[in-house]
């Protein structure tokens, strides 16, 4: 973090640039509306879905307050299948961990499924470093991988790409013949993605549930490129928070469509896969092993948060992304966050440290959308103010923060004062008046986007006088 | 090894019980819900109870199967006996030109696979991945039909492997009337019957077609995997479907 741009600046410069882009905002709000209206019609399915809501919610209460016992029985499940289990205790030990599997089995090229885990642990740039191949596969990763950016959403990782865009880029890194149309353009990245599965030394994966009971893991996908991954390279890795596990697999036949509904809008996504072992006896494909890689990396800092553990039961749809005013105006990469939006903002202080990434807890309009959307409950905007009282109550809003809360005491328990600022603002507005919108305006970094209304004639103090 | 210093944090944390109010918030109504209190069993029952509506006779399943396939593009067909499913993928190999077939043991399969007039890999046994994927269609069996979802239900087992089922361009599956449940919890059922604790190390539930819209929302089939998917249901014309074929042709 030493030499990258402070992430509250970087929030501050993109979201400007990103809320000026009229263009850009309304290709966004409309893909937005696509998924509302989809959804709305998904949801309108269920005999009761307010219900379904609170089921799936306890499923992963259960799941999360009984981490330690779910997660020693996932293990020892999954080993007694002959999976490999890697218990790392950060980012650092995960990339030692899965460069250590690729080192042991002289691997070279790595198809990858979608996974943000690995983009948690930025192990596309330290594998590419190492001068392994590693391509992408999911459609959406493929084309930011291409564009050397960060996905812009979790689960729409191309959402905001015009077509032509995608074209240009598809000529200029594939040689590919000129075409706007998304069904060739899928064509093309399908052909060229066909022989790397074939290729590939090694799969990776990640996993949207890990199964307790049965010692598996599940993955959702509607591409296919997950179920390619994890079948025909020798070696499959799969790398997954420790948040991830859930107690019985029945529980998949709640969550997997409501993952499905609240993400995509769809009932349910194309394949949801669980994967319990490499190739067992009597079975023909799939790798010869596999390797499950736990990562906590900070996330049992949250769950020592007995009021923030909730958000550990986040299922990653995506929703409260779709939802948000601020993810639709701002955009995605505007976070600087590996998970963007209102879950991002909650959890990324955790993750990441409450100094530099408490900014995207205000950088919000407390509508309460997300909580509203939320297919696991998850109470995301009281989390967002949660934060906010704990970085001022451990003094993170610095100096600034301190004298201006401090001065805003002093005013308010002194009525002479208080009416003297009040009198001076009121001149100083006048007074203001032709300068409005210049530089010259001490507060033009303010007022440059807000007008401010003329005062009105009667205070509230001299109005209530008046009425006794 | 870090698993005992995770585990002991992991402890650590929730030695602190969860805020009261936070777990109240999420929980609001639950006590309301019957179903919730009776534990694992209480999950199964609100899969049926609270998500998408499936009646219970088989018509009404295959109704159901039915609606929601020719949403999702798959090619539901609905046939008496082994007979007409031979029939029906005859049919198919000529209209879709197939020469190369990737197969499977299978009783059901073997019935209906013969004298197709096409060339045939069994991934029974070891094979090579590159003949699979130049096969111009994978048929395979199956372990359930949902119709909560109109979805497949395969394993490593019962459609010969991981890849059968995703790597040809085309997909069939054979399935029996007997398969034909309503949710998913069901098909976990069949798998517990069937294989105990000693699940396969790959079960899939198979939804419409392979799919994408990462380009601009636009719907595309055949992102990575199959770009049709046909399932014929053999002694399945009890419930009389006979919508889809006429609207996907």
């Amino acid at each position: 973090m030493s030499q990258t741009r402070n992430p509250f600046t970087q929030f501050q410069t993109d979201a400007t640039q990103v809320t000026a882009d009229d263009d850009r905002r309304s290709f966004l709000r409309s893909s937005m509306r696509g998924y509302m209206n989809t959804r709305s019609a998904t949801q309108g399915r269920f005999i009761d879905y307010e219900s379904a809501r609170i089921a799936a919610g306890e499923v992963k209460w259960e799941a999360i307050e009984n981490l330690d016992v779910y997660l020693v029985q996932f293990a020892d499940n999954l080993e007694a299948r002959g999976t490999k289990v890697h218990w790392c205790d950060n980012s650092e030990q995960a990339r030692e961990t899965i460069l250590g599997i690729l080192k042991d089995h002289d691997a070279k090229t790595i198809i990858k499924s979608k996974c943000m885990t690995t983009e948690e642990i930025h192990l596309n740039d330290l594998l590419s470093q190492e001068g392994y191949e590693v391509v992408e596969s999911d459609l959406g990763e493929f084309i930011v991988q291409l564009r050397e950016e960060a996905p812009y959403h979790f689960v729409f990782p191309a959402m905001h790409l015009k077509k032509e865009e995608i074209n240009r880029l598809f000529q200029e890194k594939l040689k590919s013949v000129s075409t706007s149309d998304p069904e060739a353009l899928t064509m093309i990245a399908r052909e060229v993605l066909r022989e790397k599965y074939i290729q590939a030394d090694v799969g990776i994966s990640g996993a949207n549930f890990g199964i307790a009971e049965t010692g598996m893991i599940s993955i959702t996908e509607n591409e296919g490129n997950a179920r390619l991954t994890t079948a025909l390279p020798k070696v499959h890795i799969s790398l997954m928070g420790i948040e991830k596990v859930i107690p019985r697999i029945e529980d998949l036949a709640l969550l997997l469509p409501m993952l499905a509904t609240a993400g995509t809008g769809q009932h349910l996504t194309c394949y949801n896969s669980q994967l319990g072992g490499p190739r067992q006896p009597g079975e023909t494909d799939g790798p010869d092993e596999m390797h499950v890689v736990l990562l906590d990396n900070h996330r049992t800092r949250l769950l020592a948060d007995p009021e923030q553990r909730d958000a550990l039961r986040c299922i990653r749809c995506g929703a409260c992304l779709n939802v948000c005013p601020i993810f639709k105006n701002v955009g995605g990469h505007t976070y600087g966050t590996t998970y963007q939006g209102p879950i991002g903002s909650v959890i990324t202080p955790h993750l990441r440290g409450l100094k530099n990434w408490k900014h995207l807890s205000h950088s919000s309009s407390l509508c309460g959308a997300c909580t509203e959307t939320c297919p696991v409950k998850i109470d995301l905007h009281h989390h967002l103010l949660r934060n906010r009282r704990n970085a001022a109550e451990r003094g993170e809003g610095g100096l600034f923060e301190r004298m201006l809360m401090k001065g805003f005491v002093f005013v308010m328990r002194r009525p002479w004062v208080y009416r003297a600022v009040g009198w001076t603002g009121k001149i100083a507005h006048f007074l203001s008046k032709p300068i409005h919108g210049t530089r010259l305006d001490p507060f033009y970094r303010w007022k440059k986007t807000r007008d401010l209304d003329d005062p009105a004639k009667q205070s509230f103090k001299q109005y209530w006088s008046s009425r006794k | 090894m870090s698993r005992e210093s995770i585990l002991a944090r992991v402890r650590e944390a929730l030695a602190v019980k969860t805020d009261s109010h936070v777990r109240h918030v999420s929980q609001q109504a639950s006590t309301t819900l019957p179903v919730l209190a009776n534990g694992p069993e209480g999950r199964a029952k609100a899969v049926r109870e609270f998500l998408p509506f499936v009646g219970e006779s088989f018509a009404e399943r295959v109704a159901a199967f039915g609606m929601l396939s020719e949403k999702l593009q798959t090619e539901f067909i609905c046939v008496a006996d082994v007979e007409t499913a031979h029939g029906e993928l005859k049919r198919l190999a000529e209209l879709n030109q197939w020469k190369r077939a990737g197969v499977h043991d299978h009783e059901l399969l073997q019935n209906c696979t013969q004298n197709l007039g096409l060339e045939l890999l069994a991934t029974s046994s070891p094979y090579e991945v590159r003949d699979l994927a130049e096969c111009d269609v994978g048929i395979s069996g199956c372990d359930a039909l949902i119709a909560q979802t109109a979805s497949v239900l395969v394993t490593a087992h019962s459609a010969g492997g991981r890849a059968l089922s995703v790597l040809p361009p085309h997909h069939v599956v054979l399935a029996t009337a007997d398969q034909m449940v309503a949710t998913m919890a069901d098909g976990y059922e069949i798998l517990r019957r069937k294989h105990g604790d000693d699940w396969p190390s790959f079960m899939t539930f198979i939804t419409g077609p392979s799919r994408t819209a990462d380009i601009e929302r636009v719907l595309v089939l055949g992102a990575h995997g199959p770009k049709k998917l046909s399932v014929i249901l053999v002694g399945g014309t009890a419930g009389s479907w006979a919508g889809p074929r006429n609207t996907n042709q």
